[in-house]
């Protein structure tokens, strides 16, 4: 454990008084933020199922801040995350509470370029800008953190937010695909099983790490089954999906899974009585990029799905949304070993992160974008990349010659962390969903 | 052409409002009657259509107020044609402004605009369009039809721009509309400006002015710079011929010909729209009557 007297290494020290303030107006503006992009999804869909009423609620953060508090006075840890390299399985064996960090405020953005210059990653900048004034209710309370060494920005992230809380780095090889890779990670994972056992004081057992796994199964098949029913004639907004895949990463999963079943039950029933969320020739567009995180980062989707002519999101690649949960832990035996494997191989090999660099071209991730443009039927891609994010920036030729192939449009749409480009952002936008509809012929 | 007096002759970055009508033409009440009006950051536009073709057009500067502008550029259109805003089919707004103009009937983007009117204006042939505004740039491919295959659009800062132009024109005291002549009254074409931001133009022009450079030079240099910004993004979205040159700055020689140069194209002849060509700065307008008239006939089909 870190002795707090100890100087900082990165972070400068505020007056308590500006931390409060400062707290006290972006936690306003925030609070009313998330009260609006909800009355707007509500508004964007006049019967939008009544299921979805549980995830308007988890995405105001004081019902969940309330749970984690009384969780940690009954001697229960927090153990936050900042990429999905983070085995959720581990942290829940250990009778731990996993929640992702990363801070998707704008005006948090701007605190942190006291400590990094603005060239960098804003999610980067609007996490310091977080800590620094103790915004995030997760982060708060998060006991430890797991960070996974991918980006730049990560990476030094990590060695700042250290300042405050233990860190937990783990070295993500860059290269998949080869023997040395999978062994390495391996390693990783079991020096971090052994800092979670200690943190928690609890042991992962067999048994335990068993139920973990087949925790995150349940919510995989809840998550696979409502992103099937996207592949249909629209019976729930994008925004919406949005939401609900991006609550699993603070929301108690056993819970969030029970609520995903019964939303997707009610999509189905809706599905059924063919009343359709917005047209079925609504043009299906899919984003990838830079992740997007609730509830600042909400811009961009309520542009698309609030345009004039309107877009409806049917899919995304983002490893805050899609990503997070698309692939099951495979286990063949339920021995310790096998599960480890299954774990290391599943947070590897699975991901899409533009991290990784091989000969074909991360082919992986291209693989991954086609394959939902077509099953999906994605009539076009959005590349949402925020400026600093140089992986996602300089993946975007080779995701545009791949779709350019298959005559897939796809548009780059760069922005930063502020709520000031919604106009010409919206220009853009439209534009682009015009030359997808193309409806008007003279 | 008519023009309104000259207000303020110290205000160089002023370029003159004018309004056109093909009085040769004649409407009826049968006919189709369209509208676009293209209300731009800097510049608002007016065009109406008889049956999809111009009958008359206005250009304005924008005001504080986009409802105020739009409605002030269509009557001024209007004007002395006896057309009420009762005998309009439909409008459609475009333009930054155009979710913005009351009396439009729908709003469709500048780049469909654009592309669209610029089909009209110069033929099927076109495929790559610059189209300079006053706060940003677009590069739009488009089909035989007119329609957008392609787009992109510069960042959200203004260098680059038709208002950096007039930010030019006011500190060297070069009328707008002469600013593109004197740019090319250089002997040799000077490099580039480093710093084409708007911000720091005060700046760059006089530590030029300083080093002895001439109004001239200074001029060419800076707007050498912004053609090569306008190039680079006719390039990244891929040039294909024909090219044209749509919005306020295609007016600028200076400008223009220096993007031919580095693109290494013609574009298409300028229409002599200052007597009876059409104006390409009103493309946008155009295009948006051009939809209105379609949108219309669909919406009578039922």
């Amino acid at each position: 454990m870190k002795n707090p007297s100890e100087e900082k290494k990165y972070m400068l020290d505020i007056s308590q008084k500006e931390i409060e303030e400062l707290r006290t107006t972006i936690r306003a503006t925030s609070k009313k933020m998330t009260a609006e992009y909800i009355e707007r999804m509500r508004k964007a869909d006049k019967n939008r199922p009544e299921a979805m009423r549980y995830f308007d609620e988890i995405a105001d953060f004081e019902k969940r801040e309330k749970e984690l508090l009384a969780a940690k006075e009954s001697g229960k840890k927090v153990i936050g995350y900042m990429c999905l390299f983070a085995p959720i399985e581990l942290i829940l064996a250990a009778d731990a509470i996993p929640v992702r960090v990363n801070s998707g405020w704008y005006d948090a953005s701007k605190l942190g370029d006291r400590v990094v210059p603005v060239e960098v990653c804003p999610m980067v900048r609007s996490t310091i800008g977080a800590k620094m004034i103790g915004l995030s209710p997760y982060l708060e309370l998060s006991d430890a953190l797991i960070s996974g060494l991918t980006c730049d920005g990560m990476t030094k992230l990590s060695e700042i937010l250290s300042d405050y809380k233990p860190v937990w780095a783990m070295a993500v090889p860059r290269l998949k695909d080869s023997t040395q890779s999978l062994s390495f990670w391996r390693e990783e994972m079991k020096t971090l099983m052994k800092q979670i056992e200690a943190l928690t004081g609890n042991k992962i057992t067999r048994s335990k790490l068993k139920s973990a796994i087949e925790l995150t199964q349940r919510a995989t098949k809840a998550f696979r089954r409502l992103q099937e029913i996207r592949k249909g004639n629209p019976v729930i907004m994008g925004r919406d999906a949005m939401l609900v895949n991006q609550a699993y990463m603070w929301d108690d999963i056993k819970r969030w899974t029970e609520k995903t079943e019964a939303l997707c039950e009610a999509l189905e029933e809706r599905a059924r009585q063919k009343s359709w969320a917005c047209s079925p020739d609504t043009p299906r567009v899919m984003v990838t990029g830079t992740p997007m995180i609730w509830p600042d980062n909400w811009k961009v989707p309520s542009i698309i799905e609030e345009a004039n002519p309107q877009g409806l999101l049917v899919a995304d690649e983002l490893c805050s949304s899609e990503r997070l949960l698309y692939d099951p832990v495979g286990v063949d035996e339920w021995t310790m070993d096998d599960m480890l494997n299954a774990i290391a191989e599943r947070y590897l090999m699975a991901s899409t992160c533009p991290c990784f660099t091989s000969e074909d071209g991360n082919k992986d991730r291209v693989n991954w974008i086609l394959n939902k443009v077509k099953e999906w039927k994605v009539n076009g891609v959005i590349y949402y990349v925020v400026r600093g994010c140089m992986l996602y920036a300089m993946e975007y030729m080779r995701v545009k010659k791949v779709l350019d192939r298959m005559s897939v449009p796809v548009y780059y749409l760069d922005t930063e962390y502020t709520r000031e480009d919604v106009g010409p952002l919206k220009t853009r936008v439209e534009a682009f969903l015009e030359m997808l509809t193309a409806r008007v012929d003279i | 052409m008519e023009e309104p007096p000259r207000k303020d002759d110290v205000e160089y970055w002023r370029w003159q409002e004018y309004r056109r009508v093909f009085s040769e033409k004649k409407w009826h009440n049968k006919d189709v009657i369209t509208a676009g009006i293209d209300v731009g950051s800097v510049g608002s536009k007016a065009a109406i259509m008889i049956d999809g073709e111009v009958y008359a057009w206005g250009v304005m500067r924008t005001g504080s107020n986009s409802p105020d502008s739009a409605k002030k550029v269509l009557n001024w259109a209007m004007e002395g044609t006896g057309l009420r805003l009762e005998d309009i089919k439909y409008i459609v707004g475009t333009g930054y402004g155009r979710v913005n103009v009351p009396m439009a009937n729908k709003a469709i983007t500048e780049i469909a605009c654009h592309a669209k009117g610029a089909n009209y204006i110069w033929g099927p042939s076109v495929r790559t369009v610059l189209d300079v505004g006053g706060q940003d740039i677009k590069a739009i491919r488009c089909d035989e039809t007119g329609r957008v295959v392609s787009f992109l659009m510069n960042d959200k800062c203004a260098a680059g721009t038709g208002r950096g132009m007039e930010v030019f024109a006011d500190l060297l005291k070069i009328p707008i509309e002469k600013i593109g002549e004197v740019s090319l009254n250089v002997e040799e074409e000077p490099p580039p400006v480093s710093c084409t931001c708007v911000a720091f133009a005060k700046t760059e022009a006089m530590s030029l002015l300083r080093k002895g450079w001439s109004k001239e030079k200074v001029l060419a240099a800076y707007t050498h710079a912004m053609a090569i910004r306008m190039s680079n993004l006719v390039k990244r979205v891929g040039l294909e011929r024909e090219f044209v040159i749509t919005g306020g700055q295609s007016k600028n020689i200076g400008i223009v010909s220096r993007i031919e140069k580095i693109l290494g194209v013609k574009c298409l002849p300028m229409p002599n729209w200052r007597e009876n060509g059409l104006d390409p700065m009103v493309a946008g307008a155009i295009g948006a009557a051009l939809f209105a008239k379609a949108l219309y006939e669909k919406e009578q089909k039922g």
